[in-house]
């Protein structure tokens, strides 16, 4: 299997021996964002054109078809559009605010994303407490949407901003357990150890019933978490026309809207890591040959074979389901959720103690 | 435990109605799908006959119409969409009679009800299925409905006037 | 007989015509008229149909249609002022909450102060328009109101007129009140109707409706319009039912002419009106469960949407606005392919009617969504006049085709859903289940439709004779109703339009008080009002 890591050491050795050692690390850092920022934009707009197929086909509809072939170039010809859009000053919003919101937000979602195992040796940040701090720096985003919901002095804006509010804190909750949960299966918080973990068999079926538990409640909160459909209702466009980003244009919107595309990404990425083996290929203790076979597949292929199935099915849950009202969304959260995360909590410290997983 | 009890079935009551949407919508989602591929299938596109697309002055093939420019049309339109010009005209015989100069029909005040049409007593109007009618401003829409250089045809002409 | 007993109780009362009688009373007998047609056991006119403001020339008034659900009869009260300067009558807003709306209707066309209403604005015109156009003395010209370009405030205080004629200024919203538009462009209002919306977090305190956006003065433009130039207008009101408010005005016209049509036109008639009543039904699924958030059901719906409008198009020659009724008939006879596409719609729906029930009616998230959210009880929706499925849903059997039969649905074999429950959820399921109960009575139409006559000739000018005429049908979203008044010219001297979508907005602040933003969106999509008919 291949290791990426051998490029990355290479350039690192290659920058070291043309310049010193600190000079080195500032254009790394700097190569490093620039991929990043890269990669992000890349998966952002394939996603917005899978979302468009994928949405049309639900509904009996082609989807996009016109710019490109297949309308491939559709989710390009946007993103110029959108980079082109005036940026509409509005009256009677708190500028500062109001330009800041959509960055925090962007940095939030970036940030996370750079926690990402994409393949063997193809990882931004790690370290020992790694999908803690995936955890932590994806949930400043929120600060981003209530900024934006109050600085726009718009009330829709600001009920949206309110709603996502007590939506994030509470499902913030489920995400944390059920991450736990595996935690507790894997007995580390590195996310590098946590996908060299599954090698022989993926962290569901090592933990059979409180981890596929843990992966259902962790799939709706980490819907919850992305302000998706069914829990779209911070920007719940029938009621709200968009939420908290009504006041939003240009490329303010886009980051907004690249946030949320990305949100889905890193939710199906952190999903594919905690239950599915991240990069690792499928392993069936004792067959060695079919084994052998898996390993020929390259382990990028395998991150984002895995993030996309993830990702299909929040697509689907979205074009199924009506949007929750409020009260029913943190109901499902704190008398639903919350009691069987919780449960499962225990289920899975008993498995572990008395060895019972896989 | 009734409300334990309640709580349980509730959940999976709950959970089996979302799966059975899910499976629903999956089973649509690998369907043919409905979506008319206009303007590439515009060969195919046919619309129905009775389809009401715009008002035409019908004229044969030696350019003939059949309006006397009586005005029942003009009158009876209930939005002012049609506007007749016409002139008295005396023939060889000596008798007067009027002639139709100009038919103008304003395509975007048009209502479609058909009283034009329908009251007309020459049976000179009808209305065709076309339907690509977008321009670019209002004026373009008021079209003049006899064509250049039209005359009337003779009473007794044939019944098969065309577009 | 009851007529003697009015007079009796109300000395002032005369009474005219037969078959519907007209009690006319002077303005200080009207209110104890009323209370009396309400409360007395023989009468018990606890509907009112529709009430109309009518300017006599010399006086000013009112014309009320009252019905009782009970007893079945019909009955209009008329009372004038001759004051053109001040005209004010009695209020009856209190006795039936429909007349909220509706006397301001008449205070907009007429200029009627109804002394006792508690808000008596401008409902559908600008709070600056000058004059009452439906007045015969209206100056219609540009001098007078010429188009204005800045937009109209709304105030937030609204009067009231005292009996004796003193006025109180009342507010709408307190200063700390959240309000919150919602409309004219909004994506849950169907069109632009506005709402303003007083919360408290989420929970809605106040509804305060803004109608007139598309107002069109449809009735006044009927007054000098001919009656076959009027009909394209009828399809325009609500433009789900055209097929039904345009068969509601041909069969008014037809009744003043005594005009017969032959069967084959009934038929035909009948089987367009629930061809109609499919598409708007399917529309409302879709629509709401847009609003609820579920897009790819509202695909769905509109998916086979598309099939019902292809059979109208094919006969009518149009898909939304028809223009197939006539006055005498229909326009044309139907189209060779009409009965054959039919039969293949019949069977192609219901499979797709079970999957609308799994992948929306069973759905746990819209049940709960719907269940027990804005009840509307059977008094209530009596009182405001809530007709159709929605009034059927709290329990009130209105459905005109049972009632009234008009068409043949004297002679089809279909059942009335009526529920009690009077929830989101059950006027979402009357709907649903009347999509099945239109199929099944065009499976008995379809291959009975005798031959004939598509139409009968009338003559080139149609006047019809003096009186006054009132016929309803049972459109899409309830009783819609025509009434003419004519005096024998070829224009009718006033016309009037029982909207049905009216009443379902007047009802909307009463229904959404207390709940939540999102169920004030449920509330709207399930009672499915179409604002150019509340317009008109």
């Amino acid at each position: 299997m291949f290791d990426f890591s051998v490029i990355t050491q290479w350039i690192d050795q290659l920058l070291r021996g043309v310049m010193p050692d600190a000079a080195a690390l500032v254009v790394e850092c700097v190569l490093i964002g620039l991929a990043l920022l890269l990669g992000y934009a890349v998966i952002a707009l394939a996603l917005i054109y899978v979302e468009r197929k994928v949405c049309a086909w639900f509904q009996c509809r082609l989807g996009p078809n016109r710019v490109g072939p297949f309308g491939l170039l559709q989710s390009v010809a946007d993103m110029i559009k959108m980079l082109i859009k005036e940026i509409i000053e509005i009256k009677h919003v708190d500028r500062f605010l109001f330009g800041l919101a959509p960055y925090i937000v962007i940095i939030a979602s970036v940030a996370a994303f750079s926690c990402l195992p994409f393949a063997k040796g193809l990882q931004v940040l790690d370290f020992n407490v790694g999908i803690f701090f995936l955890v932590a720096v994806s949930s400043i985003g929120i600060v981003g949407i209530l900024l934006a919901g109050w600085a726009s002095n718009n009330k829709y804006s600001l009920i949206g901003a309110m709603r996502s509010g007590a939506q994030m804190i509470s499902y913030e909750l489920s995400i944390g357990l059920s991450i736990l949960t595996m935690v507790v299966l894997s007995g580390t918080l590195q996310i590098t150890e946590l996908v060299e973990g599954q090698a022989d068999g993926w962290f569901l079926f090592k933990g059979h019933l409180p981890a596929l538990i843990a992966f259902v409640v962790y799939l709706v909160a980490g819907t919850a978490e992305t302000n998706r459909g069914p829990f779209d209702l911070p920007e719940a466009d029938s009621e709200l026309t968009a939420g908290y980003h009504t006041e939003y244009s240009g490329m303010h919107f886009g980051f907004f809207y690249l946030a949320e595309y990305l949100n889905m990404f890193i939710v199906a990425g952190v999903a594919a890591t905690l239950f599915l083996g991240g990069w690792m290929p499928l392993h069936v203790p004792g067959w060695e040959g079919f084994n052998e076979v898996m390993d020929y597949i390259p382990s990028l292929l395998w991150f984002l074979g895995k993030v996309g199935v993830m990702i299909f099915v929040i697509m689907w849950f979205k074009w199924t389901f009506p949007r929750l009202r409020i009260d029913q969304l943190l109901r499902l959260e704190w008398k639903y959720l919350l009691p069987i995360n919780l449960l499962n909590l225990l289920l899975m410290v008993v498995v572990v103690v008395y060895k019972l997983h896989f | 435990m009734n409300s334990v009890n309640r709580y349980i079935v509730n959940f999976f009551a709950g959970l089996r109605s979302l799966l059975v949407g899910m499976r629903t919508t999956l089973r649509v989602f690998f369907r043919k799908k409905t979506t008319e591929r206009y303007p590439e299938n515009r060969k195919e596109l046919v619309m129905f006959d009775r389809f009401r697309g715009e008002l035409v002055l019908l004229h044969d093939s030696e350019n003939r119409h059949k309006c006397i420019a009586c005005g029942i049309c003009e009158v009876n339109c209930p939005n002012s969409t049609i506007r007749l010009t016409s002139e008295m005209v005396t023939d060889e015989a000596g008798k007067k009679k009027k002639v139709l100069i100009e038919y103008s029909y304003d395509h975007g005040s048009c209502l479609f009800c058909q009283l034009c049409a329908r009251t007309c007593p020459q049976r000179a109007l009808d209305f065709v299925p076309t339907f690509e009618h977008a321009v670019f401003t209002r004026e373009k829409l008021v079209h003049k409905l006899n064509r250049e250089g039209s005359t009337l045809a003779p009473k007794p002409v044939a019944e098969n006037l065309t577009v | 007989m009851l007529i003697d007993k009015i007079v009796a109780k109300i000395p002032g009362a005369r009474a005219e015509g037969n078959e519907t009688p007209t009690i006319v009373v002077a303005p200080g007998d009207y209110r104890a008229l009323a209370l009396f047609l309400r409360d007395d056991e023989e009468t018990r006119c606890d509907f009112m149909v529709c009430m109309t403001g009518a300017d006599r020339g010399e006086s000013l008034g009112v014309v009320v249609l009252l019905e009782s659900t009970t007893l079945g009869h019909r009955v209009y009260v008329e009372t004038t002022t001759t004051d053109r300067e001040h005209p004010a009558l009695p209020t009856v807003s209190d006795l039936w909450e429909t007349a909220n709306l509706n006397e301001r209707e008449v205070y907009d066309y007429f200029g009627i102060r109804f002394s006792g209403h508690p808000d008596m604005r401008r409902l559908f015109l600008r709070n600056d328009w000058v004059g009452y156009p439906l007045r015969k003395d209206y100056d219609a010209s540009e001098a007078a109101n010429p188009v204005r370009l800045e937009s109209d405030e709304s105030p937030d205080v609204t009067l009231s007129c005292r009996e004796d004629g003193g006025e109180e200024t009342r507010s709408l919203f307190d200063d700390e009140e959240y309000v919150v538009n919602i409309g004219p462009q909004h994506p849950a209002t169907h069109g632009v109707l506005r709402f303003r919306v007083a919360l408290e977090g989420e929970i809605v305190k106040k509804v305060d409706v803004h109608c007139g956006y598309i107002h069109r003065g449809i009735e006044k433009m009927c007054e000098n319009l001919s009656y076959p130039q009027m009909l394209p207008l009828a399809d325009r009101l609500d433009y789900l039912a055209a097929h039904q408010h345009r068969h509601a005005l041909c069969l008014c016209i037809e009744e003043a002419l005594q005009l017969e049509v032959p069967e084959r036109v009934k038929y035909i008639r009948t089987i367009m009106d629930e061809l109609n009543r499919l598409s708007s039904h399917l529309l409302f699924w879709s629509t709401l469960c847009m609003d609820l958030g579920a897009l790819t059901a509202f695909f769905y719906g509109f998916r086979d949407r598309e099939k019902v409008l292809d059979i109208m198009e094919e006969t009518t020659g149009g898909r939304l606005i028809q223009h197939y009724n006539v006055i005498g008939g229909v326009s044309a006879d139907i189209h060779p392919n009409f009965t054959r596409r039919i039969k293949e719609f019949i069977k192609y729906l219901p499979p797709m009617l079970k999957e609308y029930d799994q992948v929306f009616t069973g759905n746990v998230i819209a049940r709960q969504r719907m269940e027990g959210i804005g009840v509307l009880s059977r008094e209530d929706a009596i009182s405001f006049g809530v007709t159709g499925p929605s009034g059927r849903a709290s329990g009130w059997a209105c459905d005109v085709r049972k009632r009234r039969p008009y068409g043949v649905y004297d002679k089809v074999d279909f059942k009335e859903i009526v529920y009690t429950e009077g929830d989101s959820y059950r006027r979402y399921l009357v709907r649903v289940k009347e999509i099945v109960e239109s199929l099944r009575i065009l499976e008995q139409l379809v291959d009975n439709i005798p031959a004939g006559d598509f139409a009968v000739k009338t003559k080139p000018v149609i006047k019809l004779p003096e009186g006054r005429y009132f016929k309803s049908v049972e459109g899409s979203r309830g009783e819609f109703g025509v009434y003419i008044e004519s005096r024998g010219e070829k224009t009718p001297y006033r016309l009037k339009f029982r909207s049905t979508s009216f009443p379902l907005v007047s009802v909307v602040p009463h229904l959404a008080r207390g709940n939540k933003i999102a169920d004030l969106i449920a509330i709207g999509g399930t009672l499915d009002y179409i604002v150019p008919d509340v317009d008109r």
